[in-house]
């Protein structure tokens, strides 16, 4: 058994590849690198948890890349937070020779990454697509909730907010914070979003946040500080408590997950939901999870936030010159549009369109989203970025003092 | 004992300790990430956790679900291994009693939810046969305050295992030494105490730590079906494990640690009673 | 009577549940209230072939399952025996201290055993998987071996001994026989719970190692109750295929021993 052991032992230590080092790949060009990347395998390691997700990778970028870059893609589902976890412990270890070479990941986890010196780069200058279709200076893009990208980030796709409603029961939706408040009241046990420490029912929590601070720039320019989140969300709290008697389980009970909130929905126990990404709701209802009445409604007064989900590339990675290429072929126009249709996965596009020429153009324009996603105007009008990603955890933790404790 | 005797057994032990040597390694170096702050060595996580009352009540709440828990699920399940082993040994049953091992505990959380949610089978049911009219009729089984889901979920996973852990005791239980005590005049409580109670003890409290120890550590249960306020602790290291800061994870190794610590005490002690006994036990066997 | 109690009871709380994941599992999701209707549908199925790598996952988890069913064997008989047989000075300690390990979060020992793993070098791979398998598996089978061990009792081999039989021998032909419940016992356990690790397989495997489980956790949280199903049915069924490969192993050899007419039951 012994033997056995240090004959694995021995060969895994075999297997090194003699890569160039970071620094060489930062300073060639992308020509260089694709070429440098030929016959090379990318790991790409990603939440897996949605089909339509998974099925874009496996069946459209991953043959695309063989056939444009001959570069290999290896699709590994891993919850994001699991994915930061093992860096950090490789970091830790003094592992230099890892196993991801891109990670799909916004927010809390590329601050957590970030700030560990998990990130390889920056790199983002070096991906044409970038600098040909993206419009770099928007701040979408340099800032992820707050953090500074500063080139660690490619941007991948864009979503936002939004709720969903049964129109069979509910002819109009509210329209300001105010008036779902009467529309709970008057609907009592209809409506509960998900528990804060999940990352939809967070975000619900920030909608609130901006409906109820003082001003919304204020809290978006401001850096995070204890006094100014205390200040502002003073009113968070109270509105919440006054909802509380009348959600769903009288407050006592919030569902823990976003799917459980999706699946009070489709029973019928609750009439509302909600989630990041304004098109989620059109393959529920294709499913029959949802009821075919299913559509969407934005609140005016809040706004929808909305953000920007990146590529990354970890520092232990052992293809850097792949998964650049990789990169470059999801952020091209031809992906993103792809990514775009209801087919797979049917999610925005952070692509700036006025840079494309007009059949790429056309093309992004006469996509049928379907019938539970707002008009793309409406969205627009109504999009707010993200707050500090340190608001996060901390409305989490408060929220917990101020409203779950005191049911 | 004789020098050789040990050398054998010894011997015989290898693997094992290998084994509990790997564990301990990687229980330190876990332990470390508990003590090491940013500047140096520190306890002062565990100094702030204790300073933390939420913790407090997410620790009697996680007691208080493992107690019912645990007790219920081997009452039950000694009970019916007491009346039914013969039966089951020898049956199809004993294989129906293996399925609900078979699915993970989340699986199984799921299904309690499916079945006796408000939403769920159940009540839908009761709804079509005209018992209820409304769903809001059928009783909170799941989600509720006082964690019937997650106990409910806990019976219905564990008996089977208190049943397969004690099956093989029962079916192996010296039933001639009952006869002969039968003939002595022996009553059946006699019995029980002289022959079945020594031979199931040791194995009873051995099945009641090990769900001890993993009910009260679980986390996907209590995630699943609990209510948002109380918590159980098991959830609450698991959120900041995974939390949005290196800090939380600290705490949460901090908590882990103390988790595993009054665990590791308990079952200490119990198991030192216990051999104790067992000890007194041998010798008087040996003197027979 | 009784009999009738206890099957009736048994097929309602234990095949019933499975019996109803898996009309789930073909069927589109049941919304409350509506009278019950057949439809089928094969979504739930399909999305459980759809992944590319799901046969391939399937055969890495068994062969992970197997290897570490068969170390936890080469542990835990000799161990077994030891604690059973023997007896020596801290004894009892050594028994208390291989239990321990189950009262340990796995989240805490998930760490430490990473970093071991990566000093070992066997980190993002399947031996490293397997090796940390053992940890929530070990203990179990020590406790079944050495129960079985205390039920065999020492006369019998100690008997065979004093006839000049060799250990090896005795092993064979009356222990390994005798001790088979057991065994088959450790194997369903050890296969179950090695089955079902996602938190070890996907920390030290790393996404190396694509086990089943590995595959199908992410879409445990999903709200298709009909994928749902499907994926807990699949996942049920796996330590069943693996039992039965090993029975009929065990069997293949119990038939090919020799002496197996002269063991005693």
């Amino acid at each position: 058994m012994i033997s056995v052991l240090v004959v694995i032992i021995a060969g895994c230590s075999n297997d090194e590849s003699l890569s160039i080092s970071d620094e060489e790949i930062q300073n060639q060009s992308f020509e260089e690198i694709a070429e440098s990347a030929q016959g090379e395998t990318v790991r790409m390691y990603m939440w897996g948890g949605d089909e339509g997700i998974n099925q874009y990778i496996d069946e459209w970028v991953k043959p695309k890349l063989q056939e444009t870059y001959d570069v290999t893609l290896e699709r590994i589902p891993l919850d994001t937070n699991e994915i930061i976890q093992k860096l950090e412990t490789e970091k830790r270890a003094g592992q230099e020779d890892g196993t991801i070479d891109i990670i799909w990941m916004n927010g809390e986890n590329f601050k957590r990454a970030k700030e560990g010196e998990l990130l390889f780069g920056p790199f983002v200058d070096q991906i044409p697509n970038v600098e040909d279709y993206y419009d770099t200076e928007s701040l979408d893009f340099q800032y992820d909730f707050g953090k500074a990208t500063e080139g660690f980030e490619a941007p991948f796709g864009k979503v936002q907010f939004v709720f969903h409603y049964d129109s069979s029961k509910i002819e109009e939706p509210p329209a300001t914070l105010d008036e779902l408040m009467e529309w709970i009241k008057q609907n009592p046990g209809k409506f509960t979003y998900p528990d804060p420490r999940d990352f939809t029912g967070n975000t619900f929590l920030r909608h609130v946040l901006y409906g109820k601070a003082s001003s919304v720039e204020k809290i978006l320019e401001e850096p995070f500080s204890e006094e100014l989140a205390a200040e502002e969300s003073a009113n968070v709290w109270t509105y919440l408590n006054d909802i509380a008697p009348d959600l769903w389980r009288e407050g006592q009970a919030y569902p823990s997950t976003l799917s459980e909130l999706d699946r009070l929905y489709s029973q019928g126990e609750v009439w509302m939901t909600m989630g990041y990404n304004e098109a989620r709701g059109e393959v529920l209802v294709e499913d029959g999870i949802f009821p075919d009445t299913t559509e969407s409604f934005i609140l005016e007064d809040t706004g929808s936030i909305g953000n920007t989900h990146f590529l990354s590339i970890p520092y232990n990675s052992p293809n850097k010159e792949a998964a650049l290429v990789a990169i470059q072929l999801m952020l091209s126009p031809e992906a993103q549009l792809i990514k775009l249709k209801p087919t797979y996965w049917g999610e925005n596009t952070p692509i700036d369109i006025d840079k494309l020429d007009q059949t790429k153009r056309q093309d992004f324009d006469s996509i049928d989203r379907g019938d539970t996603v707002l008009e793309q105007e409406h969205l627009m009008e109504t999009f707010i970025p993200e707050i500090d990603a340190t608001y996060v955890p901390w409305l989490k933790e408060k929220w917990i003092d101020e409203v779950a404790s005191e049911q | 004992m004789k020098w050789h005797l040990s050398n054998r057994s010894f011997l015989l032990l290898i693997p094992a300790l290998l084994f509990l040597l790997m564990v301990t390694y990687s229980l330190i170096l876990a332990f470390v990430e508990s003590v090491r702050g940013p500047n140096g060595w520190t306890l002062d996580f565990y100094v702030s956790l204790f300073q933390e009352r939420r913790l407090y009540s997410s620790f009697i709440y996680s007691l208080s679900i493992t107690f019912f828990s645990v007790i219920l699920s081997v009452l039950i399940g000694w009970g019916i291994v007491r009346s039914c082993h013969a039966m089951i040994e020898n049956s199809i049953g004993k294989w129906m009693i293996w399925i609900p091992m078979l699915f993970p505990h989340f699986v199984w959380g799921y299904f309690v939810l499916l079945v006796l949610g408000q939403s769920g089978v159940l009540s839908s049911a009761l709804f079509q046969s005209g018992w209820i009219e409304s769903r809001d009729q059928f009783p909170i089984f799941v989600q509720d305050k006082r964690g019937l889901g997650i106990i409910i979920t806990y019976l219905w996973k564990e008996i089977p295992f208190v049943i397969l852990m004690l099956l093989p005791v029962y079916v192996q239980l010296p039933k001639q030494y009952g006869e002969v005590i039968g003939v002595l005049g022996g009553g059946k409580r006699h019995i029980f105490g002289t022959i079945e109670w020594p031979w199931v003890k040791p194995v009873l409290v051995e099945i009641l730590l090990i769900l001890t120890a993993f009910i009260f550590t679980a986390y996907e249960v209590p995630a699943l079906l609990g209510v948002t306020y109380p918590q159980m602790a098991s959830v609450l290291a698991y959120d900041w494990f995974y939390g949005s800061s290196l800090e939380e994870r600290s705490y949460a190794f901090a908590l882990l640690f103390i988790i595993a610590a009054i665990m590791t005490l308990a079952s200490l002690i119990s198991f030192m009673l216990l051999n104790r006994q067992r000890w007194l036990l041998s010798k008087s066997q040996h003197s027979r | 009577m009784k009999k009738f109690l206890f099957y009736s009871l048994t097929i309602l709380f234990f095949l019933g549940p499975a019996v109803l994941l898996l009309f789930k599992s073909v069927t589109p999701v049941w919304k409350w209230g509506e009278p019950f209707h057949f439809n089928w549908t094969s979504r739930g199925w399909e999305s459980f072939f759809m992944d590319p790598r799901i046969v391939q996952a399937l055969s890495l988890s068994l062969m992970i399952a197997l290897v570490v069913t068969f170390i936890n064997l080469w542990i835990a008989i000799p161990a077994g025996k030891a604690l059973s047989h023997t007896n020596f000075k801290g004894k009892s300690m050594i028994e208390t201290f291989l239990v321990l390990p189950l009262f340990i979060p796995v989240l805490a020992a998930a760490l430490g055993l990473h970093v071991t793993m990566i000093r070992l070098g066997i980190a993002n791979h399947w031996f490293g998987v397997v090796i940390v398998h053992l940890v929530p598996t070990v203990p179990y089978s020590i406790k079944v071996m050495k129960a079985g061990y205390d039920r065999l009792g020492s006369g019998m081999l100690e008997q065979a001994k004093m006839l000049g039989a060799r250990p090896f021998h005795v092993f064979r032909t009356i222990e390994l026989p005798m001790l088979m419940p057991s065994v088959r016992s450790v194997v369903f356990l050890i296969v179950t719970i090695s089955m079902s690790q996602y938190v070890l397989t996907a920390v030290i495997g790393g996404g190396n190692v694509i086990t089943l489980p590995i595959i199908y956790y992410p879409f445990l949280q999903s709200v298709d109750d009909t994928v749902m199903a499907a994926f807990s049915i699949a996942f049920a069924v796996l330590p069943v295929v693996a039992v039965l490969i090993v029975e009929l192993v065990s069997k293949w050899l119990r038939t090919n021993m020799s002496f197996r007419s002269r063991r005693s039951s």
